[in-house]
């Protein structure tokens, strides 16, 4: 379901602070617009703000001052349940989600509530398990799952409401390589099918290979707001806000100075320069040029 | 300070067909740094429990072969089987892969303390003790917080603090930093660097990543559906970007520019004799490409 083509932000913050009763002030005036079909990463230091800022995304939290806006309608005024039915979120915490005795009913819960029923929810539920690979536990109890199991269940449950936001924190901890690259080629499916996903990562590959853009939180305050390429290029900024640079950036970087580029951020390519590089130095045929992949989804 | 030998251990949790660890053998020496990985499902948690005694003291299963703890009493091997929970705690701090699961304090300094309370700490030491376990986790400020209250990543953080506090002879710690910020992470891993070499502790740590403990650690053990698949120094498992492939795990961007450098043709086979050992850093990685240049 792409959103509508409105002309305005699908989201907009405005002067945005939320203080919890026990914590502080976790939200110091952010201000940011996002539009409909992005692809969007959330970084920052450990207690930095960004889960506090992106559950403000669904009424998951309400303004303490200042206001989100969803399709041009303040949150605070709808209904959790209207935000639900368009703004999915996936939780740090996969046992903060999950409720359910039997796996098909965790994920039937939500497109019940939709009111789907029959072989329409069966199908939808059955496609969910299928994309985060658990279909071969649809009958038994979350509870047995391992953590990391859990929380591609979380997501799962998600992913069958079909909505057109959908916000994952953290959707990549605790999952091995292949199953981290799984669910960001999903989540990279579902943006190209005009879905807007908001990702909150430590990650900084994964940053640097699946987001357009990426918001840099700290002390409750955007810092950075731009494409990764850019914000690597901040090595300074990065790593006051406790961030590092993902080491094929920091490789690149480093061989700059001596004439070495790998545009598309791979290993493979970066060894393909140097090749050619080293070639010309000596003197003798350069090697083929042999770049591809890298950050595709931003054409 | 005991050794772990680890003898034809298999296991398997109530009602699952296939065993969670098959008949592995590994031996950790005292002091050694060992990093555990593969795959989700692979039995790195199951290993780790049965190193910690979670397995079998607290979850239930079938249990063949045996985890002996050497030198753990005057009269030699034990198996860990037969040693007491609360034993085992006095030499083994665990750091379980459900951080949030971990804590029972309403505060944060509560749960530093309650395990030092536990083990009989000098309470004239706990202040330093507390102070310290938090300082080294970048969590000071949050000494007098709710525990509820934390983020995610400041929640782990605690849970490792905890742990660190006791100063353990064996630090077991099942994907510890799978929420830590990265400033954080590099602080943890140094933290635990140090604990390792300066005052012999053995590290047992289950991670998906292993791009910053490869430098760390002496050993690293790459498992498959319950068996050991590879295992070795870190220059000698990265010689294998097939099996790391085969298993799932991701090769560390240093080592995988080694390799692409073999494919482009500017560096001889890795293992042949003229071969420069596979970088393990980006500074190793950075170095070798300059030479190349
Ligand atoms: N329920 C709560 N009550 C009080 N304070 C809170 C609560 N949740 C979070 N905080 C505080 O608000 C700040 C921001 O927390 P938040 O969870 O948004 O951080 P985060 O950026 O998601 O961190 P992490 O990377 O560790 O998940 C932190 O200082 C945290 O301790
Ligand atoms: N508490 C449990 N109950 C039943 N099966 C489990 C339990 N914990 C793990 N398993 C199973 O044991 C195998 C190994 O899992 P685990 O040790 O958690 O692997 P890893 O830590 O490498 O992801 C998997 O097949 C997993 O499903
Ligand atoms: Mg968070
Ligand atoms: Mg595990």
């Amino acid at each position: 379901m792409p959103a509508k083509l409105t002309g305005r932000p699908l989201i907009e913050v405005r002067q945005l602070k939320h203080i919890y009763r026990s914590g502080g002030e976790a939200l110091k005036g952010i201000a940011l617009t996002i539009d409909a079909g992005e692809m969007i990463a959330v970084v920052g230091r450990n207690g930095a703000g960004k889960t506090t800022l992106t559950k403000h995304f669904n009424g998951l939290l309400r303004p303490t001052t200042g206001t989100v806006l969803l399709d041009g309608q303040d949150t605070a005024k709808l209904p959790v349940a209207q935000l639900a039915r368009t703004v999915g979120y996936v939780f740090q915490n996969p046992d903060h989600q999950i409720f359910h005795e039997r796996l098909f009913d965790e994920i039937a819960f939500g497109p019940r509530n939709l009111g789907l029923r029959g072989d329409e929810l069966t199908t939808r539920v059955d496609s969910a398990l299928k994309a985060v690979d658990l279909t071969d536990y649809r009958d038994r109890d979350p509870g047995e799952l391992s953590r990391g199991q859990r929380k591609r269940a979380a997501l799962a449950s998600v992913l069958a409401m079909e909505t057109a936001v959908i916000i994952l924190d953290e959707p990549t901890s605790g999952q091995d390589y292949q199953e981290s690259e799984q669910i960001m080629a999903i989540l990279q499916e579902l943006n190209r099918r005009g879905h807007t996903i908001i990702f909150i990562t430590h990650d900084m590959e994964l940053v640097q290979e699946h987001a357009c853009r990426v918001l840099l939180i700290d002390d409750g305050k955007l810092v950075i707001d731009s494409p990764p390429r850019e914000l690597f290029r901040q090595e300074q900024a990065l790593t006051s806000a406790g961030l590092r640079l993902p080491p094929t950036a920091e490789l690149e970087q480093r061989l700059a100075a001596f004439g070495i580029h790998s545009d598309a951020g791979t290993v493979e390519a970066l060894a393909a320069s140097i090749a050619r590089r080293s070639s010309q130095i000596t003197a003798r045929d350069s090697f083929k040029e042999n770049c591809s992949g890298g950050a595709a989804a931003c054409q | 300070m005991p050794s772990i030998t680890i003898e034809n251990l298999t296991f398997s949790y109530p009602d699952c067909s296939s065993p969670a660890l098959y008949e592995v053998n590994l031996t950790i020496e005292a002091g050694e740094f060992i990093v555990i990985t593969g795959a989700t499902g692979a039995g790195k948690s199951t290993l780790l429990r049965c190193i910690n005694g979670v397995i079998p003291h607290f979850q239930p299963g079938t249990l063949q072969g045996n985890v002996w703890l050497d030198r753990a009493t005057p009269s030699g091997r034990v198996p860990v089987a037969r040693v007491s929970a609360p034993q085992l705690a006095r030499f083994i701090g665990s750091v379980f892969d459900d951080p949030e699961g971990q804590i029972v304090s309403p505060i944060v300094e509560e749960e530093i303390a309650f395990g030092l309370e536990n083990t009989g700490v000098d309470p004239a030491q706990m202040d330093d003790r507390i102070a310290k376990a938090l300082a080294d986790c970048g969590i000071s400020h949050l000494r007098h917080r709710a525990t509820s209250s934390l983020s995610g990543g400041q929640k782990q953080r605690v849970a490792i603090a905890a742990v660190l506090a006791l100063a353990p002879k064996i630090l077991v710690l099942d994907e510890p930093t799978s929420e830590l910020d990265p400033d954080g992470t590099e602080a943890v891993l140094k933290v635990l660097f140090e604990l390792n070499k300066n005052h012999g502790i053995t590290i047992i740590i289950a991670e998906q990543k292993v791009t910053l403990l490869a430098p760390l650690c002496d050993r690293l053990v790459l498992l498959e559906k319950g068996r050991i698949a590879l295992q070795g120094p870190p220059r000698k498992v990265f010689m294998h970007p097939y099996i790391f492939a085969k298993l799932g795990v991701e090769l560390p961007a240093p080592a995988r520019l080694a390799h692409a450098l073999v494919q482009a043709g500017v560096l001889p086979p890795l293992d042949s004799p003229d071969a420069p050992p596979i970088p393990l850093t980006v500074e190793e990685a950075f170095t070798l490409s300059r030479q190349l240049l």
